[in-house]
């Protein structure tokens, strides 16, 4: 007997968003669960954006430090390197240098820089701060003020710092990654909190946490697939903006990624390992419903985007 | 429907100050108020009380018992306590409650406690590691818990199963399942089998003043299910019964005047059975 | 439709034998309804029972075990699209591609590393769970030559048998009696010649097919002759194509009962590039296939995917649980903080992760609490001050510090008195509540 195919159809949609002004970048828009371009309509495929930082990435791991070389002691170096030789969609930069327990630059630096990167690359930019809940809270005003104009990503924007971060996005008609602990809930819950300081729920994206493969992984991919199911089967507005997964700073600090095969070797060659555990984290991420990915290792960004040409 | 008066418990500061202190005056007047709110039962919580937990529960059983005429429900793992505390329970006031045995193996001499002194127990419908899925995997335990009640000798009027109500704020999708086996746990026997939940579970770890409308709702639908009793504080159960015949109008469909009301009762009915995303500020969508 | 466990307690015999291994009838029809029992246990069912009962414990996807061995792999069993509504049952075999025209050498070292490629992560034994031997050649005789010598190299490891040619199948099939492979390369074209091959050798069929529609109609004609247990292959190949022929068919089966797709899938995931294989492999894993083949053994590759398809098959009610010891995170010296908290695996990951954002060097203490959180292990008598006592002194963690200082959860604040008391010397601190107020904490320490 032919087999009726069971298609799905939903009553949600994701939110379509664009990044950037010169050269733009967008994502979401579909009204189906990940590459299900069989149920209905995947207009944009995931976009990923490479990370940089405002300092030399001294605690990046080597496999990683060497692609880059000499042009990641200047952000704007870097920057350029990764539009220009890579081919980058988007470029993460993230202002590590103004934590406290770092250079604890000040805001008006971190401002500096992000005028820098922007004078020079036609690529659309998101502005992620140090992940310190205090001091992101001036940094990210700053950059985001720094960045008038320019349609960034301003992130992210946790339960402790939301009201002044999304405030200033808001001001400066940015998009907004609003972060989470690792909770479905606790996801909706914030989406709510800054869509009633006026926020608009369209220029929102979603972080509800990255986790790398084999530490808590699948927390985040079931978190991701249930936030994904809620947007299309519940059609809950406040869960239909679309996922990011920040995969390179959860990737690059795990023991697989750094552990030598002559101290391991089972585990095989290290260069191939990192890149593959950042590729196949980032597979899942994709799979469970992220739109938006920051990435760190060139050849782990090439081989996903293979693997997103092959839906 | 039988209420458990809940507020002695180890994890409300007044209460484990009032425990440690071995005063009374607190206890006493929290169960006295639960005594005329119409709790049933008087819930004691002591938690593992690994230390003197023999000793306390001694005492709680017979500080409760000095100012009101109710059996008490011992609660804790701690075996030593339970049956201390059953030592000294007057039972002209009816039989005492155990909480709780479960499918976990460590549990299972608790039952052995219930068959000797002639009390009644909980079955909690929960394994060693891991929570049920569903409200089938809870039915497949308590049928283990039944039949090791049966080889034990207690009789099955004895025992009250426990779906083990989890936080709204966690697990959403346990809610509506508690509900499902709570019907389908009194199927499993005729006559039916007798159920208890620990209410308030379900809306620990939401804001303070969501929680008595999620329990309120969540309580009149555990009733419509057939529930026979709830560890609850009876202060609470006396506003659900007096908003009952609006949530179940509701829940039928009928329209209310009271709009607030109706608005407030569909958002937390949809949360309860999983139609919309639970967040700490539902009511406000 | 399925039956309720009341329902299909209502045909069992009530006589409560125990000969099923369940206490109760009661307890058995619950089990049944879960299909986490068979029927056959009960030796008293009547015949009725066994026919109303049979079509409605069939479970969606047809259980089937590969291999013969120490080492078989189960397949089929799911139940569900999504792995938070309950486990995923049977974890996604991976297969290792060789030719019988490759040299004997290169078919050596497959086998050699396929053996070498188990290694051990969280407790799990891992390694490369079948090989897929392909019939290139075109030559009956050196293929089952090839398969002979394969499974004198690998006796224990399950073989999938790849030809779509009748003779090579039996000539191979003769070679290895006894060892349950999957005969693959069933077609439109040769599946009556090889449904008769499978029955006769008692193999597992993989069916090939086109498109889902035709693999669909040639399913059914092969169990009309006899043959119930096929491992299925829509012809999918790119990621696109597999994830939607997967998704059709875990929908089909699950949602619609539609019995002719409900068997084990097995996919292909061989590319050239290497890295672009593990991804397709991680759809394969993700996505509902039961054997995914790859073409070669990479050490981290196969590092990647085991941990993957761990993650992914993790029981979702049942909190993953981390090794209980006391774990250093930086350069902890000898007046490093000591912090104790539950092996619930989230709580681990939350709290190393926010020490090490902390960078202050310190020592977590991670004790066996059945991977339940803090208030939930406390209330359930496993974090208790006792075996928190019992813990540390037995970890002789007190030889590697200078102060006795022991930072507790403060979710359990209440238990630093009695901790205190039974670890003489000791003196507790109670930490914060919530891991994300620890880098504060930590730092006031210092």
């Amino acid at each position: 007997m032919a087999l009726a195919a069971p298609k799905e159809t939903y009553a949600g949609r994701v939110f379509e968003v664009t990044i950037g002004t010169s050269k733009t970048a967008v994502f979401g828009g579909e009204n189906v669960l990940p590459f299900h371009k069989f149920d209905g309509d995947t207009p944009h495929k995931p976009v990923i954006a490479f990370e940089i930082q405002d300092v030399a990435p001294e605690d990046w791991p080597d496999t990683v430090k060497e692609v880059y070389g000499d042009a990641a002691s200047d952000p704007v170096k870097w920057a350029l390197y990764c539009q220009n030789n890579l081919n980058a969609q988007a470029i993460a930069l993230r202002l590590i240098s103004t934590h406290p327990d770092r250079e604890n630059r000040s805001a008006d630096d971190a401002a500096k820089t992000v005028k820098a990167v922007l004078d020079s690359i036609e690529v659309p930019l998101i502005i992620l701060g140090s992940n310190n809940v205090e001091k992101d809270a001036t940094v990210l005003v700053a950059a985001a003020e720094a960045a008038s104009s320019r349609n960034c990503v301003i992130g992210k924007a946790q339960e402790g710092n939301y009201k002044t971060i999304s405030a200033a996005a808001m001001a400066q008609n940015h998009k907004l990654i609003a972060m989470s602990d690792l909770d479905i809930n606790l996801s909706k819950q914030l989406g709510i909190l800054i869509t009633q300081m006026g926020f608009e729920k369209e220029r929102m994206i979603a972080d509800p946490m990255c986790s790398a493969l084999g530490y808590g992984l699948e927390y985040t991919y079931s978190v991701m697939e249930r936030i994904r199911l809620a947007a299309l089967t519940q059609n809950d507005v406040i869960m239909q903006p679309p996922m990011l997964a920040d995969i390179g700073m959860y990737v690059w600090k795990v023991k697989e990624t750094q552990a030598s095969e002559a101290d391991l070797p089972k585990w095989g060659s290290l260069k191939e390992r990192g890149i593959a555990w950042e590729a196949v984290t980032a597979g899942a991420m994709l799979l469970a419903g992220a739109e938006l990915l920051i990435m760190r290792h060139p050849d782990a960004v090439r081989s996903v985007q293979k693997f997103i040409e092959e839906f | 429907m039988l209420i458990i008066g809940e507020k002695l418990s180890i994890i409300a500061k007044r209460v484990r100050e009032a425990m440690l202190n071995r005063d009374k005056s607190p206890i006493q007047e929290i169960a006295t108020a639960q005594w005329k709110a119409g709790s049933g039962m008087i819930d004691a919580n002591i938690g593992p009380a690994e230390d003197n937990g023999e000793d306390l529960m001694q005492w709680m059983v017979t500080t409760i018992q000095e100012v009101v005429p109710l059996p008490v429900c011992l609660d804790t793992t701690n075996f030593k306590a339970i049956e201390s505390g059953l030592k000294v329970h007057n039972n002209q006031w009816g039989k005492p409650l155990i909480n709780s045995t479960s499918n976990d193996p460590e549990r299972f001499p608790i039952l052995e406690l219930a068959v000797k002194h002639n009390c009644q127990i909980i079955g909690l419908t929960v394994g060693k590691g891991g929570l049920p899925a569903d409200a089938e995997e809870r039915s497949s335990i308590a049928a283990e818990i039944m039949g090791r009640a049966m080889e034990y000798g207690l009789p099955l009027e004895d025992l009250y199963l426990d779906p083990l109500v989890l936080q709204i704020a966690t697990s959403q999708d346990h809610a509506i399942q508690v509900i499902r086996a709570v019907k389908m746990f009194q199927e499993m026997n005729e006559p039916p089998m007798k159920t208890v939940v620990g209410l308030s579970n379900i809306s620990n770890g939401c804001p303070k003043h969501v929680r008595p409308i999620l329990n309120k709702h969540f309580f009149v639908m555990l009733m419509n299910a057939g529930l026979t009793a709830a560890i609850a504080d009876a202060n609470e159960i006396a506003e659900a019964m007096k908003e009952k015949q609006q949530i179940d109008d509701v829940l039928a469909g009928k329209t209310i005047d009271d709009a607030a009301k109706i608005a407030e009762t569909k958002k937390t009915i949809d949360v309860i059975t999983g139609k919309t995303l639970y967040a700490h500020s539902y009511l406000e969508m | 439709m399925a039956l309720s466990g009341v329902e299909i307690f209502k045909l069992l015999p009530k006589t409560n034998c125990k000969k099923c291994g369940h206490p109760t009838c009661l307890a058995f029809a619950m089990k049944l309804a879960q299909r986490q029992a068979s029927l056959d246990a009960c030796p008293d069912v009547s015949e009725e029972a066994k026919r109303k009962l049979g079509e409605a414990s069939a479970p969606p996807f047809r259980p089937i075990t590969m291999g013969a061995g120490n080492s078989v792999v189960n397949m089929g069993e799911e139940t569900v699209l999504f792995r938070h509504e309950k486990k995923f049952v049977n974890p996604c075999a991976l297969a290792v591609e060789v030719k019988d025209t490759d040299s004997e050498e290169s078919i050596k070292a497959a086998v050699d590393a396929l053996r070498d490629s188990e290694l051990e992560r969280v407790g799990q034994k891992l390694r490369i769970d079948a090989i897929f031997i392909k019939e290139v050649s075109g030559d009956p005789a050196k293929f089952s030559q090839t398969v002979l010598s394969i499974s004198a190299q690998a006796p224990d490891m399950p073989l999938i048998i790849s030809t779509t040619n009748p003779a090579a199948a039996e000539a191979a099939l003769e070679k290895i009696p006894g060892t349950r492979p999957v005969l693959y390369g069933a077609n439109e074209s040769n599946a009556e010649a090889m449904a008769e091959t499978a029955k006769k050798h008692k193999v597992i069929l993989g069916v090939y097919a086109a498109n889902l529609d035709a693999l669909s109609e040639l399913t059914e004609k092969i169990k009309a002759t006899g043959v119930e247990d096929m491992v299925i292959d829509s012809g999918a190949r790119t990621a696109g194509d597999i994830l939607r022929d997967n998704t059709f068919i875990r929908r089909a089966a699950i949602k619609k009962s539609v019995k002719s797709v409900g068997y084990p899938v097995i996919s292909f995931a061989q590319r050239d590039d290497h890295m672009l294989e593990a991804l397709v492999a991680s759809l394969c894993i993700a996505k509902y296939s039961s054997i995914v083949v790859l073409s070669s053994i990479e050490k981290w590759k196969s590092l990647a995917l085991f941990t993957l398809r761990q993650n992914i098959y993790t029981d979702p009610q049942v909190p993953m649980q981390v090794e209980q010891k006391i774990y250093s995170i930086g350069e902890a010296g000898a007046d490093a903080p000591l912090m104790i908290t539950t092996n619930f695996s989230l709580t681990f990951f939350i709290v190393s992760g926010e020490v090490e954002n902390s960078k202050v060097p310190a020592r977590l203490a991670v004790m066996d609490s059945e991977g339940l959180s803090v208030l939930t292990a406390w209330a359930a008598g496993k974090f208790t001050a006792s075996k928190i006592a019992q813990f540390i002194q037995e970890s002789g963690i007190e030889k590697e510090i200078s102060k006795k200082e022991l930072i507790i959860p403060g979710y359990v604040s209440i238990l630093s008195g009695a901790i205190e008391e039974k670890l003489p010397g000791w003196k507790v601190v109670v930490g914060p509540r919530e891991a994300n107020a620890l880098p504060a904490f930590l730092k006031t320490m210092n």
